[in-house]
């Protein structure tokens, strides 16, 4: 369970941002306007490489 | 024919047969009846959700309000609407209530919050209620229990059994979705509403449950609900961050930019977390439990 293999991964499937654990949470933070995850296959992309890294969930941390 | 209606019985015929439960419910509430009339009279946990809330109308409609009293245990557990709820329904539908505090927090094996939590505070809120039970000459305690219930990882069930308390509703074989029906059909406010867990659910086993901790995800699930989101909603407590996981249709709204500047401004201001984040999966029922390896993901 890596949080930059999976920020990697991300990256490389059209979603920039940092992620950081918190235990077996994987948080994601993008650009405050990004509007990357607005798509629900996009988001459902994101969920499974982030089970595929061992997170057993994926949330979005809202920036400021 | 137009094209665009062929499809529209395509579709039609394409869908899964969903099952009428209006018959099947009647059928069950009948059971239930019948039971509760086996057994004279009756003590009811009642936490103001909606499994109990039906089955302390129907055991005072059935056996009258000097046969059946509703015991709510008031604890730092559940949040204050709750009770606001449990008080309004009984009022309206002549059940006959009695308050009474539990003190769970103050069992250091609940405070622990082991996986196990829910079996201490069961066991705090029976001892207390069957003592009443039996002052009062009632025959029998009952919870809320239903038969979606029965499969899924309930420490607190052992509670219950341990000091022979029944849940009528899963006997009779009635679920969730029948209980909810027959709510409706009753004219029961909660028909519609949310499953609502105790506070203590929000936060990871083995993260020490405190009042203080409990009071921050009461204020900020509260915080989301005077935005407007309905339906399912969890404020989950991960230390200063608190991860929020939204029924499908408000995720979709509430991930937009502004909207989730607004959501998370509103949770930092109403209940102190440095940090929110929206759970991209949205709302799970135990999605604490899938986070420990129990239940299925």
């Amino acid at each position: 369970m890596s949080a930059d293999a999976l920020e990697a991964a991300l990256r490389a499937a059209g979603i920039a941002g940092t992620v950081t654990a918190d235990g077996v949470v994987a948080v994601l933070r993008i650009a405050p306007d990004d509007r990357v995850l607005d798509d629900a296959a996009r988001r459902r992309a994101a969920i499974t490489l982030a089970s595929e890294h061992g997170f057993r969930s994926l949330a979005l941390e809202v920036a400021d | 024919m137009h094209a665009k209606d062929h499809s529209a019985i395509a579709r039609a015929e394409d869908a899964p047969e969903v099952p009428d439960i209006t018959q099947s419910a009647l059928a069950r509430e009948r059971e239930l009846v019948a039971w509760l009339r086996e057994q004279g009279s009756v003590l009811v946990g009642f936490s103001g959700g909606v499994d109990s809330a039906y089955l302390a109308c129907v055991a005072t409609e059935t056996l009258g309000p000097d046969r059946a009293l509703a015991v709510i245990g008031r604890s730092a557990s559940y949040p204050a609407s709750q009770w606001a709820t449990a008080r309004a329904v009984a009022a309206r539908f002549g059940v006959e209530v009695l308050e009474i505090d539990t003190d769970e927090m103050s069992d250091p094996r609940y405070a622990a919050n082991p996986s196990n939590r829910c079996y201490f505070c069961k066991s705090e809120l029976w001892t207390r209620l069957l003592p009443v039970a039996q002052a009062r000459g009632l025959a029998v305690v009952v919870d809320g229990t239903n038969a979606d219930d029965v499969g899924d990882y309930r420490p607190g069930k052992q509670a219950a059994v341990e000091r022979g308390v029944h849940s009528p509703l899963a006997l009779v074989g009635m679920t969730k979705a029948e209980i909810r029906e027959r709510s409706r059909a009753r004219g029961l406010p909660t028909w519609a509403q949310p499953s609502s867990p105790c506070l203590s659910s929000r936060l990871p086993y083995g993260t020490a449950v405190t009042p203080e901790r409990l009071r921050q995800v009461e204020l900020a699930e509260s915080a989301l609900r005077e935005l407007g989101i309905a339906g399912d909603l969890r404020v989950r407590y991960h230390g200063d961050l608190a991860r929020i996981e939204l029924a499908g249709d408000e995720l979709e709204h509430w991930l937009a930019p502004a909207p989730r500047r607004e959501l998370a401004r509103a949770v930092r201001e109403a209940a102190g977390f440095a940090r929110v984040a929206i759970d991209l999966r949205g709302f799970r029922s135990g999605s604490l439990n899938v986070l420990h390896g129990i239940g299925a993901a």
